[in-house]
């Protein structure tokens, strides 16, 4: 039997992260207009709110590390947005150097964090480099699922839900839209443009925030590098939506947990390729996606696709 | 006491090798607006290439069966300690071998990455080459003829035959500082050349330059087989000057320790490379050298270093976009032509 049980599980589970990690990353995409690549350090941010409540202060709630987790991380996007991304658009700065920005801004972070589990380390001497599952009290648990698969759906259907109640039936949803849509003429009808901004960067950083925090129901070793080896993942979901449809990134990262956790357990099975090659297989799809259907225009590329010979052309 | 020579060598040596890499990326993304995000990759597989040739053949060229004792084993690094100073025509042999391999591989390789990103925008480009990296760092792990995670150890260096321990570095510095000058007569041939002037013209209008019959993609392909060729020989010089490569070196946050640089000169402008180069390897060095000193503290020196040159990007760009020297126009004779005759008219 190739196909357990437990791949299935696990395919399930990682569609959860994937659509909570990469809805807020197309949403903030197309209103905003700046490829965060500092995603990753909100991922790990929620994580590590929720792992250092549990370490640091003997927290074990779910629901508020995720309350507290939203707060912190949708505070630290909207601080990126404030103190970086606004004064690079201002300036009349290209995408790509507010992309890269965001780059030097990922490190900042990163670093950061390991700097902080060093200190936590210094006072608790605990184990904050890699930290183990945490077993909330809020969830439940017993026989059936695992907490955080019921965590996670619980996540994936919040956000899903709300997200769509806050675009399609809210004056506030429907201003992120037009902002979205076209940021010029938004403001022109009279939408302030900088609060519905910097609150979808709050919205997004928040939810991803919440997300980290179920992961560490989840993973029996959590550590600082947590958001960067989902990333290759998140972000091939959102290139499936072509980081404008908030549908495709849905389907893209159902596509893409099973591609990875059906894909190696095959692999695993047949061929003996380790488990850890698992991003191959992401990486492949990514290929595929971009040679044969290329995100065009998306992100600042050529607005049409590039043939060999003729038209105009060469 | 701090030893002075000793610090300046190994500064200017890091200095050279780094420099060749923000030589290339600033022909990368400088000039012809490529967000490369992995540069790492190119390096990594230059000094891969060296590490691997030069001690599986030292191996084999001393007639030791590779089958049985390979490079990674305890057995193979002591042989290759015993072996690799031995030969000097052998030595160098092996650093002229690698530099062209890893020449050739390395561009090889940006060539072929080129194809699936390059009809995309930077997000993509850039996002696809910093996984491509992480890719790598994960196959090399787990990579038994390549030392998986432990890597390969006792590299024989181009010139270890010279006894006298000052002198071999004083060499190897020579040799970086040799291979510094080429790459940036080269690349400044390129930047100040047609080819340069159209690849301004991509990185600031991309549909403009293709309306004016520029073929995009495939100049974007050019640049990236030359600036990663240059990065693979970059990476080889670091191999045999530090003797041993993991795949733990090859981390994303390398590349930005050379955007770091190239955004801090300038991007553009190739001195702007070679000036912050300088600041940021100095600045790395001193540390280096002085935590020793420090005694052991809570913050690790380590971790303060990569936040400082993340600062140091996001800074920058938002108070001096253009670096500390800016983007100068080309050297043409058309241009030489005008500016003489304006200085000549007002004079």
């Amino acid at each position: 039997m190739v196909l357990e049980y437990q791949v299935m599980i696990n395919t399930v589970q990682y569609a959860f992260f994937y659509l909570v990690f990469s809805i807020p990353l197309t949403l903030s995409y197309r209103t905003t207009k700046v490829i965060n690549f500092a995603h990753a350090n909100l991922i790990t941010y929620g994580a590590y709110t929720a792992i250092f409540l549990h370490g640091v202060a003997g927290l074990n709630i779910m629901s508020l590390a995720t309350v507290v987790a939203f707060l912190v991380t949708g505070s630290i996007a909207v601080l990126n947005n404030v103190l970086v991304f606004t004064p690079l658009q201002r300036k009349g700065s290209p995408p790509s150097i507010v992309m890269i920005a965001s780059m030097g801004l990922w490190i900042v972070y990163k670093y950061l964090l390991y700097i902080a589990t060093d200190i936590a380390n210094y006072y608790t001497s605990r184990n904050f480099m890699s930290y183990g599952r945490i077993t909330y009290l809020d969830i439940p648990r017993g026989v059936g699922p695992s907490q955080a698969l019921v965590a996670g759906l619980a996540i994936a259907l919040i956000t899903v839900v709300s997200l769509y109640v806050l675009l399609e039936r809210t004056k506030i949803g429907r201003a992120m839209r037009a902002v979205a849509d076209n940021p010029l003429l938004a403001e022109i009808s009279g939408i302030p443009r900088t609060l519905v901004v910097n609150l979808t960067w709050f919205v997004c950083g928040g939810i991803v925030g919440a997300g980290g925090v179920v992961w560490t129901s989840f993973s029996g070793a959590t550590t600082p590098e947590v958001g960067d080896s989902m990333i290759l993942q998140v972000f091939t979901v959102s290139f499936v939506g072509g980081l404008i449809s908030l549908l495709r990134t849905g389907v893209g990262a159902v596509l893409i947990a099973a591609v990875e956790n059906v894909g190696i357990a095959l692999l695993n099975t047949y061929f003996g390729v380790p488990v850890s090659f698992k991003p191959f297989l992401t990486f492949t799809t990514l290929l595929a996606i971009l040679i044969a259907f290329p995100p065009l225009g998306a992100g600042g590329g050529l607005p049409y696709r590039f043939l060999r010979r003729g038209r105009g052309s060469d | 006491m701090i030893d002075v020579v000793g610090f300046v060598i190994s500064w200017l040596t890091i200095f050279g090798i780094y420099s060749i890499l923000s030589l290339s990326l600033n022909l990368e993304s400088g000039t012809a607006g490529v967000t490369n995000f992995g540069k790492v990759v190119f390096y990594g597989a230059g000094a891969y290439i060296a590490a691997t040739l030069t001690t599986y053949l030292t191996l084999i060229l001393n007639g030791v069966d590779v089958t049985e004792t390979p490079p990674y084993d305890v057995r193979g690094i002591v042989l290759l300690g015993e072996l690799g100073s031995r030969n000097p025509l052998m030595s160098l042999g092996l650093l002229v071998l690698s530099l062209v391999v890893a020449f050739v591989i390395a561009g090889a390789l940006g060539y072929l990455l080129s194809y699936p990103i390059i009809r995309v925008g930077p997000a993509f480009v850039g996002f696809t080459l910093l996984s491509f990296g992480e890719l790598m760092r994960v196959f090399l792990q787990h990579y038994e003829p390549v030392g998986g995670n432990k890597g390969l150890m006792a590299i024989p260096t181009p010139f270890g035959w010279v006894a006298e321990s000052r002198v071999r570095e004083v060499a190897y510095l020579g040799l970086v500082m040799g291979v510094l000058a080429t790459t940036y007569v080269v690349i400044h041939r390129l930047v100040n050349s047609p080819l340069g002037r159209t690849l301004r013209a991509v990185r600031d209008d991309e549909v403009a330059a293709l309306c004016l019959g520029k073929h995009v993609p495939k100049i974007k392909a050019k640049v990236l087989f030359v600036g990663s060729g240059f990065a693979g020989v970059a990476g080889v010089l670091l191999a045999y000057y530090l003797t041993s490569v993991n795949p733990n070196m090859f981390v994303p946050a390398v590349t930005f320790n050379v955007w770091a640089m190239i955004i801090l000169g300038g991007c553009g402008n190739l001195k702007g490379s070679l000036v912050g180069a300088a600041v940021v390897t100095f600045v790395d060095r001193v540390l280096t050298f002085v935590t020793p000193y420090l005694g052991v503290t809570v913050i690790s020196p380590d971790y303060l270093r990569w936040v400082i040159v993340g600062l140091l990007i996001v800074v920058v760009l938002i108070v001096n976009p253009r670096g500390l020297l800016p983007e100068e126009p080309i050297k043409t004779p058309a241009l030489e032509v005008v500016s003489e005759e304006l200085g000549g008219g007002s004079g």
